[in-house]
């Protein structure tokens, strides 16, 4: 079977994540060209060659976002784009940051719909959309509930907006368009909230709480999307990750003691800690999660995608 | 839990002996890569929830159990029982009595209410045991998994009834049955008596409840269950999954008909248990 060779256009590519994903594609010979969009402020690490070029473009501004599509994409004959680009610190909110995590979504969506040789987007969302509850399965579907809850924080919120803005134009644009929600990334870098949260040496958890949650690594990240890259199917696909364990051996593999409090002290203790530290966990954010568990149920990304974890964590105690 | 599975199991061996260890070990079990299962079960602690439950089972409660070859070695299989006795014992007695009178050992998965998720200890507890809250989602997933799950069709009323209702079974829900005509999954039908006189009630309290995160609280007469002897009998599975096809799963008469057939056998089994105990409620 003949199969095309892809041009493949980045974005969030001076991210971990990003940049994980372009090592991958370097080495994928049904990719030739990688176009990288970088932060302005942030250049890419990895040298560029000729298989990869590297545009630094400020995706919060539409017109630069034309710019890159109609501009060095066109040329490039960019056929997928991979859209990792997201704010990942949960402190910094408003306009400036909403611009960044959902409108340079809608305009990279409507201006790839109307692209000559652009003809499939995969979007990174994340499971940080979907709703915990008592009431609500442990095994997360891509049916599950998603966290529309008032009081949720922008860091949510953006999240949730992205993926809908991505998810609306399934099937009624030209453009191939793939969601994947991934399980949460522990690795600095990517606003993973458990991350921070496991770098104090004391980790303070709700008393009588032991919830199952599930992680990933950047491996797998870089590596769900490069398999939904290069496949035709369309939709809406969890991502889970190899490591499905209770909260308690989180902090014990990572080598952490965890100490219980009562649940209304967590919010307040861990906001000190933040504007002492400048950390970014925050526990209201985190409260559900650290009460129900939640685990990615990644059957559809295995059974379509082909997608199976296989980088489980290196914890530090391990 | 706050201790790792090898302090539990270390726990569990100060009541269990070798021989029911190493049963536990060909415990039918999904591990999810770190020992536990998806949902948080984890085999030592089903060692240690063995280990508490077993004094209760073996010495206060006496439990006095027939009818095991009805519970299906391998597959999907629902348990539907009665519930009663203001407190779940009677589900933590089916759920040790199945674990050691199966071989290999089976864990009955126990579909709580939905606030028992949110019983701090309590529902930590309960999950490593193989206890999951009461979702759709979560009976379909252990059910298409080929687990076996343990089902209250009465729900809280039938664990909060009055004394004066003992024995009366309460209405059943249809949600068991659903599950069963979909996934092809046989039910069978348990009758458990004695857990109805451990904790007479003197009254039920929302208002008490709410704090506590529990719909209703009963205030029992006695302030610890009485020693009663447990009776728990399986009877032959009732096949819904094959007297109706996977569509008729969505059909509320064929629903309501088939929880009246689990019903009715459920109750045939607490009359043949009251006729054989007479009035030896301790005995």
């Amino acid at each position: 079977m003949k199969y095309t060779l892809k041009n493949v256009l980045v974005t969030g590519a001076s991210t971990p994540v990003g940049e994980r994903v372009i090592r991958r594609l370097i080495d994928d010979s049904r990719v030739d060209q990688i176009l990288a969009v970088t932060s302005p402020k942030a250049p890419l690490t990895i040298p560029e060659s000729d298989r990869l070029k590297a545009v630094p473009v400020d995706l919060r501004r539409e017109r630069r976002v034309h710019s890159l599509l109609f501009g060095p994409a066109r040329e490039m004959g960019v056929n997928v784009v991979v859209h990792t680009a997201m704010e990942p610190s949960a402190s910094k909110e408003g306009s400036s940051v909403h611009a960044f995590n959902v409108q340079a979504l809608r305009s990279i969506i409507s201006l790839s719909e109307r692209h000559p040789s652009v003809k499939r987007l995969v979007v990174r969302s994340a499971a940080e959309v979907y709703q915990f509850r008592n009431n609500l399965p442990v095994l997360i579907s891509e049916e599950h509930e998603l966290n529309m809850s008032r009081g949720a924080p922008q860091w949510v919120r953006d999240r949730v907006e992205a993926d809908l803005t991505a998810c609306t134009r399934m099937g009624l644009s030209p453009l191939q368009i793939v969601v994947l929600r991934m399980a949460e990334v522990v690795a600095p870098g990517t606003g993973s909230q458990m991350f921070d949260y496991l770098q104090s040496p004391v980790c303070f958890r709700p008393a009588g709480y032991d919830p199952m949650t599930n992680l990933m690594t950047l491996e797998d990240t870089a590596a769900a999307l490069q398999r939904a890259l290069h496949h035709d199917e369309q939709g809406v696909f969890n991502i889970p990750g190899a490591d499905t364990l209770p909260l308690t051996a989180c902090i014990r593999q990572w080598g952490r003691l965890g100490v219980p409090v009562p649940d209304g002290m967590l919010t307040p203790l861990y906001r000190v800690r933040a504007r002492l530290t400048g950390r970014e966990f925050r526990y209201g954010m985190n409260r559900r999660r650290f009460h129900y568990s939640g685990v990615l149920d990644g059957r559809r990304a295995a059974q379509v995608l082909g997608y199976i974890p296989s980088y489980p964590i290196a914890w530090p105690t391990a | 839990m706050p201790f790792p599975p090898s302090l539990a199991r270390s726990l569990a061996s100060f009541v269990l002996d070798d021989e029911q260890l190493s049963r536990l070990d060909e415990l039918y079990f999904q591990d999810a890569g770190h020992g536990y299962d998806a949902f948080g079960m984890h085999p030592s602690f089903i060692a240690l929830g063995q280990a508490i439950a077993d004094p209760m089972y073996r010495r206060y409660f006496r439990v006095i159990s027939t009818g095991h070859e009805h519970i299906p070695d391998v597959g999907p299989a629902i348990i539907a029982s009665n519930h009663s006795g203001n407190v779940p014992l009677d589900g933590a007695m089916i759920w040790t009595d199945i674990i050691r009178k199966t071989n290999p050992p089976r864990v009955a998965r126990a579909i709580a209410d939905h606030f028992v998720p949110s019983l701090p200890w309590v529902g930590t507890l309960f999950a490593r045991s193989g206890m999951v809250g009461g979702s759709r989602g979560n009976a379909r997933t252990l059910i298409e998994a080929g687990e076996m799950l343990l089902i209250f069709p009465e729900g809280t009323p039938g664990i909060v009834k009055p004394f004066a209702k003992r024995y009366q079974l309460q209405k059943f829900r249809v949600g068991h049955t659903e599950l069963a005509i979909r996934h092809g999954a046989p039910i069978v039908p348990v009758g458990v008596v004695g857990a109805e006189e451990q904790l007479p009630q003197l009254l039920v309290s929302r208002r008490l409840g709410k704090p506590l995160g529990v719909p209703e609280l009963p205030i029992p007469a006695v302030p610890i269950p009485l020693p009663v002897r447990y009776r728990i009998y399986y009877g032959p599975p009732i096949p819904v999954h094959e007297d109706y096809t996977p569509d008729q799963a969505d059909d509320p008469e064929v629903l309501k008909e088939a929880a009246g057939r689990v019903k009715a056998a459920v109750n045939d089994l607490i009359q043949r248990g009251l006729k054989e105990r007479g009035g030896r409620i301790f005995a």
